[in-house]
């Protein structure tokens, strides 16, 4: 049994990339040309909600339990680190679709064929993430990106939109996913209890 | 073949009943877990857990803190040193046994 076999992984990541999406549409449509800044404080407002839900959803149904630091923090340190590479690589794609003189050499590598690069590095993110966890529905949102990213190589839509269809899906599988765990592990009542009294 | 039968004797026959070797099998791969998180993993009744959990206890295998948390009865459970390293031991000579059987 998985700890993310209760959708809101996938609720919360749906979320995230319709930042993305937003953001950059925003910039498309307003100028805003620091869209960035919406995904990069999305963490701090939403892990404190996720961690919340885990503990009002999640662990009064399937308890809880907590793994060694090892692990984790070998987890965490991939986590950190695809972010940062991440947020590189959107930021690169954003100062090399301007004209600066320096970023010339980097503008002729990425924009040509930046949805191929972003399609083929968020299918690898996420596979490494799904094998990583153990969760195969990752693999999937890896093809459906590269997919999408490599339609959008050759079909002429605003990228923003890209992120808006992925996010959507995946926050309706999260949805799906967690009325399921609802369904199937309903709220039991007295079980600690009964063991309070017989230990 | 094992040499000597009576190595099968090494084997820790606390451990060895299937329910306690799933506990105790739970718990070696995690730091702590509570006892739903368990009752959830072994599908076992409430009653069944408890009684193995405090054989394991007794024997000194695992240690049980049971605390409140937001006004919640919690039970958190995680194998001690001696556990841990009677799981070892159980793991080894459950190999041994093995490994000495003719192929």
């Amino acid at each position: 049994m998985s700890y993310h076999q209760d959708g809101l992984l996938d609720i919360f990541v749906g979320v995230y990339v319709l930042s993305f999406g937003f953001g950059i549409l925003l910039m498309t449509v307003t100028e805003f040309s620091t869209w960035f800044v919406i995904p990069a404080i999305f963490p701090a407002i939403m892990v404190p909600i996720w961690v919340s839900a885990k503990k009002q959803i999640t662990m009064p149904r399937i308890g809880y339990v907590k793994f060694g630091s090892r692990g984790a923090n070998k987890l965490l340190a991939i986590f950190i680190g695809l972010m940062v590479a991440g947020l590189g690589v959107f930021m690169a794609f954003t100062f090399a679709s301007k004209s600066q003189a320096w970023a010339l050499t980097l503008r002729n590598l990425i924009i040509p064929n930046g949805m191929i690069i972003i399609g083929i590095s968020a299918a690898a993110i996420s596979s490494l993430f799904a094998y990583t966890m153990g969760l195969n529905r990752l693999y999937a949102y890896g093809i459906l990106t590269l997919v999408l990213f490599l339609t959008g190589h050759f079909i002429t839509i605003p990228f923003g939109y890209f992120l808006l269809t992925i996010g959507l899906v995946i926050i309706i599988n999260g949805f799906v996913l967690l009325m399921q765990f609802i369904r199937k592990h309903p709220l039991l009542q007295g079980d600690e209890t009964h063991v309070e009294k017989s230990l | 073949m094992s040499k000597n039968p009576s190595d099968l004797k090494t084997i820790d026959r606390l451990i060895h009943e299937p329910s306690r070797l799933m506990i105790m099998t739970q718990l070696y791969v995690v730091e702590s877990a509570d006892f739903l998180f368990l009752q959830h993993q072994l599908q076992m009744t409430p009653g069944n857990l408890s009684s193995h959990l405090s054989k394991l206890e007794t024997a000194g295998y695992v240690e049980i803190v049971k605390e409140f948390i937001e006004r919640k009865p919690h039970t958190a459970l995680k194998l001690t040193r001696k556990g841990r390293s009677a799981f070892k031991e159980y793991q080894q000579n459950l190999k041994q046994v093995f490994n000495d059987l003719p192929k």
